[in-house]
């Protein structure tokens, strides 16, 4: 590693990357969660389709994750 | 073992004189799902439950009462299984003698604890007056004094009303409890005074002597009392003893005579005939139709019905599989039982779940731990579907100690080679999670293109059976052209962007985009415009699997930070902090072990049921239940 300036830079932003897609996942999955509890309730067998439900924002996560590992061992590396 | 178990309609029928036979038959084969007769019209009706259904299940309410008084819960271990004819015989004589005496005693209970009420409440009041010499039949009873017994927050002074009165009080609680003397005339005025202060009268029982005579032989009273209720509880705790088995016995007894009692309310009767309507595994169907002519002597007759069997909405579901994949039909069950011509995942499930969760555990240590909790857990619990939960783990921990030898991990602590545990100078070729995640971010994304091939092939199978190989083609072979299309476009593509060169035209290049838009083709053909919406799911199903990697990093750092800290905190220091290291490395792990199975079973579930299911499988059949029981207290002869 050449710079720490941009280092320090690159390693700020794959946090930010996780964190903020981490709250954007978290959002998401409130509301939904909430309404599949509900959901499941009433009826139990509702577990499988909810949890299903309830997981679909966590690809945002996943894609910042994918952005964090990529600055981080991709492009860290090249500064 | 890749479908759920082959089903054949069958219509019994017979006449009403025989549907009690019948009952008995089908009932004892525990097979027939029968589909309730709903549909009345002028010549058929629902059939008419059996007269003794009322009585048996009157019998039933005070057998179970009976049970709830002696707290039995139907957990209970039984040592011996009751002949069923022996309950047939008895159980009138036997019930009401049981219930006889167990009434005594609860009454006997009951009564002891209402007299305990009492003297409770007795005690309550005279506490106050503990302190008071005089006897209690002397506060009441006169003509010219009136008598004030009770307790409040300070004593007022009622000199200026009267100086004619008789003043006893003593600190209580947080006031005064007093008793006090006036003659009537000031009554009223008096009462005021004491109202002031929040005056409570007690009312006094009327009982002789002094109040702290008769305390002391109230508390006599209420130890004897309850000497006497300790005595009657252990002669319940001997009645449940002695009656358990045949509580069960005979409440299973009439669980099942009810069931049989009922069935006509399922089935369609005329006047003088009954047919049944339902589903039997076709592997039972001959013996289930030979039985039951014996027992009705070829007056009942049991048909198949070839009409409806493309109907499969219908057909009820019962999966079949190898013992070994058996426990990952919780798994299956949990999302949707599949439907009759579906395929049944279970069997994929099982060979990949614990797979996907080893990959995120990934270590020796914990792997055996989880193969412990699993084994004492199938031991200890009985319930079927934590049984079956607690397999899944011995599968996944075998599984998590060969992950764990490949990443060379042991409590978070490396096994061999430099700084290992065990064997620091030998060492065979491992991969160590920190060191590798690149590699290992690709392994996971090729295991999620993997999957999703799987799953868009047995999709491809689905629609062929169900709907024919036109529609295979545009609703699975589009997306699995797609994704490979998308593969090679962008392992063409990504080096050159990522250092900044031109993207040269290759043959794999090509052949990518063409794959993309020949699989988009047939989607536009299948879906419309709208499918295109659905394109960027492919990207994050295969993105998804990259959390392989990431919830195993989690896992190993929580591992490497509970060890480095509990080794710097306390260990290096030695002496009597070895202890709390020692303490600390133990809480850890249990906490991370914790939250391994916790996030690596449910990370794997959601690999399956969102990016794999999805593909193929909806789900959506109906349970099997057959018309029967399975005895657990009582055995036929």
């Amino acid at each position: 590693m050449v710079d720490p300036i941009g280092g320090g830079m690159v390693a700020l932003a794959a946090g930010i990357a996780v964190g903020a897609t981490g709250i954007g996942a978290a959002l998401g999955e409130q509301m939904i969660g909430s309404a599949a509890v509900g959901a499941m309730a009433e009826d139990e067998s509702f577990f499988g389709r909810g949890l299903v439900m309830t997981v679909i924002p966590e690809s945002i996560v996943i894609f910042g994750l994918v952005v964090a590992l990529i600055l981080l061992f991709v492009t860290m590396p090249t500064i | 073992m890749f479908e759920p178990q082959a089903m054949t309609k069958v219509i019994v029928a017979g006449s009403k004189d025989y549907m009690g036979l019948a009952i008995d038959s089908l009932y004892k084969h525990n097979v027939v799902h029968i589909t309730d007769f709903v549909d009345e019209d002028e010549d058929f009706k629902i059939g008419k439950p059996y007269a003794q259904a009322v009585k048996l299940s009157e019998r039933a309410v005070s057998l179970r009462s009976i049970a709830s008084y002696l707290s039995i819960t139907g957990k209970e271990d039984v040592r011996n299984r009751y002949p069923a004819g022996a309950i047939t015989d008895e159980i009138d004589e036997k019930t009401e003698r049981l219930d006889f005496e167990v009434t005594q005693v609860t009454d006997k209970i009951s009564d002891i604890d209402s007299r305990i009420k009492d003297i409770n409440d007795q005690k309550r009041l005279l506490d106050p007056l503990r302190s008071f010499d005089l006897s209690l039949d002397l506060y009441s009873g006169y003509r010219s004094l009136a008598v004030f017994v009770g307790t409040l927050k300070t004593v007022p002074s009622i000199s200026d009303i009267t100086n004619d009165f008789e003043f006893q009080t003593v600190p209580y609680g947080k006031g005064h409890a007093i008793a006090l003397f006036v003659p009537r005339e000031f009554e009223d005025d008096v009462f005021k005074r004491l109202q002031d202060q929040s005056y409570s009268a007690l009312s006094l029982p009327e009982m002789e002597g002094t109040p702290k005579d008769i305390l002391a032989n109230l508390d006599a009273q209420r130890s004897e009392l309850e000497s006497e209720k300790e005595k009657s509880q252990e002669n319940l705790k001997a009645l449940r003893e002695r009656y358990t088995d045949y509580i069960l016995a005979s409440d299973e007894y009439l669980s099942i005579a009810t069931q049989k009692a009922e069935a006509p309310l399922r089935f369609a009767t005329t006047k003088n005939a009954f047919i049944i309507e339902g589903w039997i595994p076709t592997k039972s169907l001959e013996l289930v139709q030979r039985d039951v002519d014996r027992a009705t002597d070829a007056h009942v007759m049991v048909a198949t019905d070839a009409s409806e069997a493309v109907n499969v909405e219908k057909v009820p579901i019962a999966l079949e599989n190898p013992m070994p994949s058996q426990p990952f039909e919780v798994l299956v069950r949990a999302f949707s039982l599949p439907k009759y011509n579906e395929i049944d995942p279970t069997t994929f499930v099982a060979l990949i779940y614990p797979f996907l969760f080893a990959l995120m555990l990934g270590d020796i240590g914990y792997g055996v731990v989880i193969i412990v909790i699993g084994l004492v857990v199938r031991r200890i619990l009985k319930s079927k579907g934590i049984r079956d939960l607690a397999a899944i783990l011995v599968y996944a921990g075998v599984i998590t100690i060969v992950f764990g030898l490949i990443y060379n991990e042991f409590f978070g602590v490396a096994l061999v080679g430099t700084g290992g545990l065990i064997l620091p100078s030998y060492a065979y070729p491992t991969v160590p999670r920190f060191d590798n995640v690149l590699t290992l971010l690709l392994v996971t994304l090729v295991i999620g293109i993997l999957m999703l091939t799987l799953g868009y092939v047995l999709g491809f199978v689905n629609e062929y059976r169900q709907h024919g190989l036109k529609h295979a083609v545009f609703a699975k072979m589009s997306w699995l052209l797609m994704l490979y299309g998308g593969v090679l476009v962008i392992i063409e593509i990504l080096p050159p962007l990522t250092t900044g060169t031109a993207i040269s035209i290759s043959p794999p290049l090509v052949g990518g985009l063409v794959l993309l838009v020949i699989g988009l083709l047939f989607l536009l053909l299948d879906e419309g415009i709208l499918g295109i919406a659905e394109l960027p799911s492919l990207l994050s199903n295969v993105l998804s699997y990259s959390r392989l990697l990431s919830i195993g990093i989690a896992s190993a750092g929580i591992a490497l930070a509970v060890n480095r800290l509990s080794y710097a905190l306390f260990i290096d220091k030695g002496g009597v902090w070895i202890i709390f290291g020692v303490l600390m490395l133990i809480v850890g792990h249990a906490v991370n072990t914790a939250l391994g199975i916790l996030d690596s079973g449910l990370q794997s579930l959601r690999l399956h049921y969102v990016e794999f299911f999805t593909k193929f499988y909806r789900g959506g059949g109906t349970k099997y239940k057959p018309f029967g029981y399975e005895r657990k207290y009582t055995e036929e002869k």
